[in-house]
């Protein structure tokens, strides 16, 4: 290849890269972007890049930062070539989210019903009853089709000599879908040209199979058609744009607490200008702690009065339930493996990072010992805060963060610093390799779904490991390829 | 249809309303100025009912004009800016219930507005044009891919409510002008006002097209108050809302509606009843405070039994039964 924009692809090798192999050749599912992206010059790259933005920024897809007061607005910084994934990788990674969905989904009804899983022995009984996201009041609840983590986003990452590796499970209010829907929109204005032969799968059914799964989960005694409603915490949220997003691709309402009133006869309904509707399912954008005043954060604002009773007694059906948090517990994670085996007696299609718990005595030793070789991260904190890498962490860094894992061993884990791969991303119009994961999204209701591709998050600093939004992150579209006809 | 969201289209139309007409009336009292070598502003700030509220932050940034105070200003709540911010915070909670062309036009004025960091004196007119031009395609835009339903008819009520009381506020702060008697001979100055008005309620070509030779000031007060074909009279406005205000709630429980239904039919039927004898004889300026004080309670009706009505105790039983049955 002879060209401005590939040319200067300093990829040393080091890692390796989802694009170009060691010898800096096209892989296969890459050799067609490659050659179409070989003929750009530098200003088409440029060119596009802001139709890009401005397509983003005029329609608004954006998301709050909390800690800015004026333009607390930002597009998600959005990278123009893809994440590709072949076919035969693809049917692998789905099968593997669709056997741990389900293993979770059985562990969940499980430790809120009779608890096998603890009375074996499998899985340690203090791990459970102190994660933040177990809640109590859910102890011999059975939702309906007896699913609590309805909604799931997994997120991958490529390891060199692994594979595709599962970093950890978010199945409390796992946001990103709506980006996977309006990036793939963006792709298709602004780059026609780059997008293969064969064509990618289409990612514009979620909201489809998202509707069928709200509505196959309606409490027994519901309206006929059951109706449906997204609960935001409000227009602040960063995500804002997704609740009205996706209520608006599904045309049900979006709400917020106070539009929701709880009957003397324990029966959830919408405030409207006639008068009240009663609500069958409601997919709540806000956690746990919010939900109901009467339950949980009096202080709550965001809740809705006497919702857990209403739920409690089968009147509606919340999506994710109630504590389904306790299963994307990052010191949980530690025993999927062991939870996919126990329930499913399968071997986990797509392995875990290895994980050390501070909370076992030769697992401390471990981490210990090996701090500089480890990942350092808080069990329960999201976004990226709190994760001490010991490769780049100062020896103070370093001794306060043992000393608080020694201290509050429940509230710590520690991985192998993951080597994970890079894709080509434009940075001051160069293309660098940037590190990268992947998050595909997984529908638990009558069947189990999972969305063709996912969001993929790159870091958009040099080195850098770290993909939230929150910190500097920006997104990519992800192309499946579909299957190649004979 | 939600309640919230019912009252927040239905604020959303008096907003982009409030807006057009903001801008345009700067529009056409910058050019009356310029041309008349008058400053005639201060009106404009009193016709947007600010007076106090300007001489208090005169107070505080000795630089501020009228016409900054009036179009940029954020401390000022009726500013044209501030107006526009708000309605673009009320459509991004109405995602999904207003057009992706409609939010995208408006998304598109903000940033329009949003990138204007400094106040530029001599940018009036392309902002005013600019913002005028782009409030209409949004209202234009919303006829024509906002699907008609009970939403759509809120936003409608909020428009012409709004439109209205914007018309009525153009007739008040003119009224001394456009009766005879007084300062008022009818010469070329006198013109020159009447025309203005016209221009400040997008009422010229109207005015002509209606087969008035003449520029006068009773004629143009008639027009403003009475034309069931200008759709920007007292009258056409008053009958829109009421249309709109019976096809919103087509399926509201009575008991919620009457006072605001009262409100209007009574208000369209005492405009009908009256001729401009007979407001010059009752005084043009005490009729505009009558009509703005029915708008006003037309407004308070609406939130209150409709908007905000909380639902009784025994209610929530009541309609689960209705549902089932």
């Amino acid at each position: 290849m002879t060209n401005a924009l590939l040319d200067g692809y300093s990829d040393d090798g080091a890692v390796y890269d989802e694009m170009f192999d060691d010898a800096g050749a096209f892989r296969d599912d890459y050799r067609e972007l490659g050659e179409q992206l070989a003929r750009w010059s530098l200003d088409d790259h440029l060119q596009r890049e802001e139709r890009a933005d401005l397509a983003l920024l005029s329609a608004g897809i954006t998301f709050n930062v909390y800690s800015e007061e004026e333009g607390t607005e930002r597009i998600f910084p959005f990278s123009l070539i893809p994440r590709i994934v072949g076919a035969q990788e693809w049917a692998r990674i789905e099968a593997g989210l669709t056997q741990r969905l389900q293993a979770l989904n059985l562990f969940l009804l499980d430790i809120y019903g009779s608890r096998r899983i603890i009375k074996e022995h499998v899985v340690p009984e203090e791990i459970v009853l102190s994660s933040p996201g177990f809640q109590p009041e859910m102890k011999g609840f059975r939702p309906p089709l007896d699913i609590y983590a309805h909604i799931a986003g997994c997120d991958l990452v490529r390891d060199e000599q692994q594979g595709m590796v599962v970093l950890e499970d978010n199945l409390r209010t796992p946001s990103g879908v709506s980006y996977v829907l309006e990036n793939r929109a963006v792709m298709l204005r602004v780059v026609p040209d780059l997008f293969p032969r064969w064509g990618v799968r289409a990612v514009a059914d979620y909201p489809n199979q998202l509707m069928s799964m709200l509505l196959s989960v309606r409490p027994s005694d519901s309206n006929d058609p059951p109706r449906a409603v997204l609960l935001t915490p409000g227009l602040y949220n960063s995500a804002y744009f997704e609740h009205s997003f996706l209520s608006n691709q599904m045309g049900i309402p979006l709400v917020e607490g106070s539009d929701l009133t709880v009957g003397d006869d324990d029966v959830v309904y919408l405030r409207s200008t006639t008068g009240l509707e009663r609500v069958d399912v409601i997919y709540r954008r806000i956690d746990d702690d919010f939900l109901d005043p009467e339950v949980y954060r009096t202080d709550s604002m965001l809740g809705v009065p006497g919702l857990m009773r209403a739920y409690r007694r089968g009147h509606v059906t919340l999506v994710n339930a109630p504590g389904a948090g306790v299963a994307d517990d990052k010191v949980v994670y530690r025993w999927v493996p062991e939870i996919i085996r126990f329930y499913l007696d399968e071997d986990p299609i797509l392995p875990n990072v290895e994980t050390f718990s501070a909370l076992i005595d030769s697992e401390l030793d471990h981490i210990r010992a090996h701090a500089r070789d480890l990942v350092i991260k808080p069990a329960n904190a999201s976004g990226g805060y709190g994760v001490l890498i010991g490769a780049q962490a100062s020896e103070s860094e370093l001794e306060d963060t043992l000393a608080q894992v020694e201290a509050e061993p429940r509230n710590w884990i520690a991985q192998p610093l993951l080597e994970f791969s890079t894709i080509p991303t434009f940075d001051d119009d160069l293309l660098k390799p940037r590190r990268s994961d992947l998050r595909p999204f997984v529908l638990s209701g009558q069947d189990t779904w999972v969305i063709p591709g996912g969001l993929t998050r790159v870091a958009l600093r040099e080195g850098s490991y770290v993909v939230n939004s929150s910190q500097g992150g920006g997104s990519k579209d992800t192309w499946v390829l579909n299957e190649e006809p004979d | 249809m939600l309640s919230r969201v019912a009252e927040n289209l239905f604020w959303l139309g008096r907003y982009l309303e409030r807006a057009e007409n903001i801008a345009r009336m700067a529009r056409v009292e910058h050019e009356v100025s310029l041309e008349s070598g008058q400053e005639i502003w201060h009106s404009l700030v009193s016709t947007t009912a600010s007076n106090q509220l300007f001489w208090n932050n005169l107070a505080e940034s000795p630089d501020l004009t009228h016409s900054e105070f009036l179009i940029f200003s954020m401390d000022n709540p009726a500013s044209l800016r501030s107006t526009l911010v708000r309605a673009r915070e009320l459509a991004r909670g109405l995602r999904e219930h207003i057009s992706r062309e409609v939010w995208e036009e408006i998304n598109a004025l903000y940033l329009y507005l949003a990138l204007r960091k400094q106040y530029i004196a001599s940018d009036i007119h392309e902002f005013c044009t600019e913002t005028q031009r782009r409030t209409q395609t949004i209202l234009g835009l919303y006829d024509n891919t906002v699907l008609r339903d009970e939403g759509r008819e809120w936003f409608r009520c909020g428009m012409y409510l709004e439109r209205a009381d914007m018309t009525s506020r153009i007739i008040d702060a003119k009224y001394h002008i456009l009766l005879p008697g007084g300062d008022s001979i009818g010469g070329p100055f006198d013109r020159f006002q009447w025309m203005a008005v016209l221009r400040s309620a997008s009422a010229r070509e109207a005015y002509r097209r209606m087969g008035n030779n003449e520029v006068d000031g009773l004629l143009v007060a008639e027009l403003l108050v009475f034309s069931q074909e200008f759709p920007r009279s007292l009258a056409f406005c008053v009958q829109a809302l009421l249309r709109h205000f019976q096809q919103a709630t087509v399926l509201t429980p009575r008991r919620r509606r009457a006072a605001a239904e009262r409100g209007v039919t009574l208000l369209h039927l005492d405009i009908g009843a009256r001729d401009m004898e007979q407001l010059i004889e009752d005084g043009l300026h005490e009729f505009i405070d009558f009509f703005q004080q029915r708008l006003i309670d037309i407004d308070r009706a609406i939130t209150d039994d409709i908007f905000r009505a909380e639902p009784g105790a025994g209610q929530s039983q009541r309609m689960a039964t209705m549902d089932s049955g």
